[in-house]
């Protein structure tokens, strides 16, 4: 290895400078939404020339994707991290599922650009999501679970999505908690069934109270 | 839920008193335009669409055109009210039978996929370009929602269950925009009454319970066949 090669190798600074780039999109989408983002508002924000940009991104689009990319891939860490190996796997469910609705409440920005320009952009957005997070739920269960007693997981995250789609277009994104009791039953009731669920459910609801009078562990 | 009813009759059957030949005229335009928006829409994209192609479907000139809209963004509001209010108003009829609740609840979720499959067009522009139209989306999809929530809430009588979880309505308005909108994307729009036994289960486990859900899908499942 040369000494003459700089301290940061080409493809850290590469990488850093491309993630600049999707955060700058991220922000600009959340403020003025894709359709009104222009390339100029995210050469700006990410302080880098228009060269640089094209270097890292076909266009706009190609862009938006690799943002939706991140995004997806973020939310999938923070619900492996919110759960351990040793937990039954509706707790598991739970726990995935609160971890990822706090995460969105704290980043509006994320939340905005997979619930709206996501689906705006592009109708199949949805299915992306879905082949990012039903094979992680369906792996905290057993193989052996009766399926056709259940309600359908793609409806459940069709309708979680739903809910959060609702709660951000009432402007409202920092209150997403609030939608927890029903979206950690859909995250359990397709797996584990109706009561299961509603048991869940509650865990969640006992959580908020707990919490608020500093009982919670 | 009568004033909705009202405006839509005058929408499908203008009925100008004689003597008031520009009112008619003014009506059938309104008309032709609020069909072409639809049309030109779902063919070319929202962002795409001018108000020269809805011209154009429609057959009528400019100077008339805005004289009855703002905009195009004006234009296709208009027209996708109408086809909510009516879509409100057939489920709504549906779910007022005299029936036990559960069985109100499927006939409700049947006039609903009948309305979306019965003309494919209709259904794309009002759920899924909806969403393309820019900041304007945002409060309708909000207003809808909270629409279609509280109709099926106001019908849930005191003899009828009470939800075993309390977002339940929700939940079922969710189910139906999710499951209708995946539908529709994926160009399976005419199928759609077919999914009714599993939708009214999946629609109901949430109020009465998987047993009670289970017995109404298999109505759904007989009455379908």
């Amino acid at each position: 290895m040369s000494v003459l090669q700089p301290t940061t190798a080409p493809d850290v600074a590469h990488h850093a400078q491309r993630q600049r780039i999707v955060d700058a999109m991220i922000e600009s989408c959340a403020e003025k939404t894709y359709a009104a983002t222009t390339i100029t508002d995210i050469v700006a924000r990410a302080r880098i020339s228009r060269t640089t940009f094209y270097k890292q991104f076909e266009d706009k689009r190609a862009c938006f994707d690799a943002a939706i990319d991140y995004c997806l891939e973020e939310l999938q860490r923070i619900a492996a991290a919110a759960h351990s190996p040793s937990d039954p796997a509706a707790d598991a469910a739970r726990k995935g599922a609160t971890a990822v609705v706090e995460a969105l409440a704290e980043r509006p920005g994320l939340a905005q650009l997979l619930t709206g320009d996501a689906i705006a952009v592009d109708p199949m957005a949805i299915e992306r999501y879905r082949k990012a997070t039903l094979p992680a739920l369906n792996a905290l269960w057993s193989e052996d679970r009766e399926v056709d007693t259940h309600t359908d997981p793609r409806l459940a995250f069709g309708q979680a999505q739903v809910l959060i789609l609702n709660q951000i277009a009432a402007g409202e994104i920092e209150g997403l908690p609030e939608l927890l009791p029903e979206i950690v039953y859909l995250a359990v009731s397709p797996y584990a069934g109706h009561e299961e669920a509603l048991a869940q459910s509650r865990l969640v609801k006992n959580a908020k109270i707990g919490s608020a009078t500093g009982s919670d562990r | 839920m009568i004033d909705n009813s009202e405006d839509l009759r005058q929408w499908r059957l203008p009925r100008g008193r004689h003597g008031l030949p520009r009112e008619l005229v003014e009506r059938s335009q309104r008309e032709r335009l609020l069909a072409a928006v639809v049309r030109v829409t779902v063919a070319k994209g929202y962002e795409s669409a001018t108000v020269g192609d809805i011209l154009g479907e429609a057959g009528v000139g400019r100077e008339s055109f805005y004289e009855l809209f703002d905009d195009k963004l004006d234009c296709t509001l208009a027209a996708h009210k109408i086809l909510v209010d009516d879509l409100e108003e057939q489920v709504r009829a549906a779910y007022a039978t005299p029936r036990p609740w559960p069985a109100r609840v499927r006939e409700a979720l049947a006039a609903t996929l009948d309305w979306f499959s019965a003309d494919p067009d209709a259904a794309r522009f009002t759920l899924v370009e909806l969403s393309t139209v820019g900041p304007a989306f945002r409060p309708i999809f909000q207003a809808e929602y909270a629409r279609f929530t509280r109709l099926l809430e106001d019908g849930i009588g005191d003899g009828d269950p009470n939800p075993a979880l309390k977002g339940a309505s929700g939940l079922a308005v969710g189910a139906m925009l999710a499951k209708i909108y995946e539908e529709i994307v994926l160009g399976r729009t005419t199928e759609l009454p077919s999914l009714l036994p599993n939708l009214t289960y999946d629609l109901l486990v949430p109020f009465v319970g998987e047993e009670v859900a289970q017995e109404e899908q298999q109505r759904a499942t007989h009455s379908s066949g």
